[in-house]
């Protein structure tokens, strides 16, 4: 599994960004959300019991995630088609602001090294990801097990806290230089 | 209200302070970015929502928005450091020094303005809230980026007087409203 100072691969694949059948789809590549980071969770399998409640967990947290400058981006391996069947039918699900990706091909997640090759479908992982594409945090649990969006926000908060204050700085240190 | 007007009400015991900061705004030791950051920046931290009104327009006929809305940031980032920090240099337990301070304070690098400037507001600021560590941190970095100390004096200047002015502007009304009680 790729991990911490890795560069997140690169990809482009279908996502759904809404319950419109007109508007639903839209390609998603590594170059999109440019001088943002990125939160990307993956879920084994649509239509199943523990995910919803994590996906709808995260959505209500999205406005956190904005305020962040980072782009919430859920992924499993199934289908577009699957992901605005799955949206249209659970409540929950209906009106998430944040685009889910479908890794048909699996070559994300096979590259990210969270394919589950026991079962072909993607791990419960989460990367966050900064604006260079660089992940800065990998969490996976196994599949029944769900996650802790709270516990995501808090992560990412302390990735972007530098302590930039030359308060910080002891004697003898070199400056920081400006930008 | 504009500057010039409302510098007009002020009471004569604080002529002096009228004339230092029309001196000031026009000092030449530092340039109008640094004199007009300074002048917003103090503003806010001196809290008199009339002062911060009028310094901010006047500001504006001088410096561009960008400069107003980074020393703005520079008051309220400096509003937080100011007490963190101040307390780390008044208690006796050196313990604190050495723990994260877990604050978020990235306008610090993404302020998009001079870093020198902004330097030199927080400096001002932090003379205006009294913190010791953040004074001697800051001023050290203005210095190392080639101010005087007649510059950073400069500023100081002006965080003094835009204080001055401020308490005479929080106190000034009320003392002149008819409906006090003996």
């Amino acid at each position: 599994m790729l991990g911490v100072g890795e560069k997140f691969p690169s990809y482009s694949v279908q996502a759904t960004v809404s319950t419109d059948q007109k508007k639903a789809f839209k390609t998603i590549t590594d170059m999109d959300y440019a001088g943002m980071w990125k939160v990307y969770f993956f879920w084994p399998k649509d239509f199943t019991f523990v995910c919803p409640t994590e996906i709808a967990a995260f959505g209500k947290m999205n406005r956190d995630f904005q305020d962040r400058d980072a782009q919430i981006l859920g992924a499993s391996t199934d289908s577009e088609f699957v992901h605005l069947a799955w949206r249209t039918h659970h409540e929950d699900l209906k009106n998430l602001p944040f685009p889910m990706l479908a890794d048909v091909k699996r070559d994300l997640s096979e590259q990210l090294g969270i394919l589950d090759h026991k079962e072909g479908v993607a791990q419960r992982a989460t990367f966050i990801v900064d604006p260079d594409n660089v992940i800065r945090f990998a969490y996976v649990t196994d599949l029944s097990v769900g996650r802790n969006p709270q516990e995501v926000l808090r992560v990412l908060d302390a990735l972007q806290t530098d302590e930039l204050c030359p308060c910080n700085w002891q004697k003898g240190e070199a400056t920081l230089v400006g930008a | 209200m504009q500057l010039n007007e409302l510098l007009d009400t002020l009471p004569g015991y604080a002529k002096d302070l009228k004339l230092n900061l029309s001196n000031l705004l026009q000092q030449p030791e530092l340039t109008k970015q640094q004199i007009w950051g300074t002048a917003v920046a103090c503003a806010v931290a001196a809290r008199n929502p009339h002062l911060v009104e009028a310094v901010a327009a006047e500001a504006s006929n001088h410096v561009s928005p960008q400069i107003i809305e980074a020393a703005k940031g520079a008051a309220a980032i400096m509003g937080m450091n100011n007490i963190y920090y101040r307390f780390q240099h008044l208690t006796s337990n050196q313990k604190y020094a050495t723990l994260p301070a877990r604050l978020r304070m990235n306008i610090i690098r993404s302020h998009g303005v001079d870093q020198a400037d902004f330097e030199l507001w927080c400096v001002a600021v932090s003379a205006i809230n009294a913190c010791g560590t953040c004074v001697d941190s800051h001023e050290k970095v203005v210095r190392e980026k080639g101010l005087s100390e007649d510059a950073i004096l400069g500023s100081v200047r002006i965080a003094a007087v835009v204080h001055g002015l401020a308490a005479v502007l929080d106190g000034e009304p009320v003392l002149a409203s008819e409906a006090l009680p003996v």
